[in-house]
């Protein structure tokens, strides 16, 4: 019976569009990119060494790539009861859905530094159905304060049904 | 130039995520979601162990083309689907093999991630599917 009703509501899909910026309150931090580094395991001298990362190419040592979309220190939020402290859609789900990551896009296009602060805008892209599965697409964009884009993520959720008996 | 070809093989990423590794990547993304090491929720999920944070997946992915492409590497795009959750003390595998090469100069991997048969319960299992990167290398 239930597989006639599609979770899609008119009050889900009236999220669709909806944009929030999160400023950073500082700088990221040489501290936070060792932090990130250390426990990844990712030894290479870039992010620590400036002088290493001066031979690289960059102008000071650099968060590694992924860093910017991994980390929610840009917010400055409460946590949530599950003591995530990061962003998300208070979307109205259905009871007993679970909540899955579906995957993640990046696009790179500068480095990020100790002395960048982060402006980071979501925008809820789509949220679409496939058997009674809901997705969830969001584009994030990670800029400095003078505007420069530094990094884009697509970031898939997905809302997984509960299993019927 | 920059000796990778298509169907270069990029040297495996191997890394045994213990639960120190769940806390410390929670602390330094500031994630503090229980799901990543509180047994006892994770326990009454049904889950057999605390959930390692997918998006960390990312920096493997990161981490092993720019050991194998050196310190002028420069990534460009990537992308992954997870596909199976991995849990604390899992060792997890990055392979990755060079698509194509364009005359841009951007070096296009496919990559995946795999845990082992042994730290799983004897079942080997595709973490990541479907990820790819591309990436230069400056002059």
């Amino acid at each position: 019976m239930s597989d006639l009703i599609s979770p899609l509501t008119d009050e889900l899909l009236s999220w669709v569009g909806r944009t929030v910026t999160y400023t950073a309150p500082e700088p990221v931090g040489a501290a936070a990119i060792r932090y990130f580094a250390r426990a990844v395991g990712d030894d290479n001298p870039i992010y620590t060494d400036v002088e290493a990362a001066l031979s690289a190419g960059y102008r000071d040592v650099v968060a590694p790539p992924t860093w910017v979309a991994e980390t929610v220190q840009y917010m400055d939020a409460g946590r949530d009861a599950d003591g995530y402290a990061g962003h998300t859609w208070p979307l109205p789900i259905p009871t007993g859905y679970k909540t899955v990551r579906g995957g993640n896009t990046y696009e790179l296009l500068g480095p990020v530094h100790p002395d960048t602060r982060l402006v980071v805008t979501w925008v809820l892209e789509s949220i679409t159905e496939k058997r009674r599965m809901i997705f969830c697409e969001s584009l994030v964009t990670y800029a400095d304060t003078d505007g420069t884009v530094l990094a884009t993520n697509r970031d898939s959720i997905i809302y997984v049904p509960p299993v019927e008996p | 130039m920059s000796g990778f070809e298509v169907g270069t093989q990029l040297r495996d990423l191997v890394r045994t995520l213990t639960l120190v590794d769940l806390v410390a990547y929670a602390g330094s993304t500031w994630d503090w979601n229980r799901l990543h090491y509180d047994g006892a929720e994770v326990a009454e999920r049904g889950l057999p162990g605390p959930v390692v944070d997918g998006q960390m997946f990312g920096a493997l992915l990161a981490e092993q083309v720019q050991d194998e492409a050196g310190p002028r590497c420069r990534i460009r795009r990537m992308g992954f689907r997870y596909n199976a959750m991995v849990f604390a003390g899992e060792t997890v595998t990055v392979h990755g093999e060079v698509e194509s090469v364009g005359d841009d100069g951007v070096i296009r991997v496919a990559q995946r991630i795999t845990t082992d048969a042994v730290g799983n319960g004897g079942e080997a299992k595709t973490a990541v599917k479907g990820a790819w990167c591309e990436f230069e290398v400056l002059g």
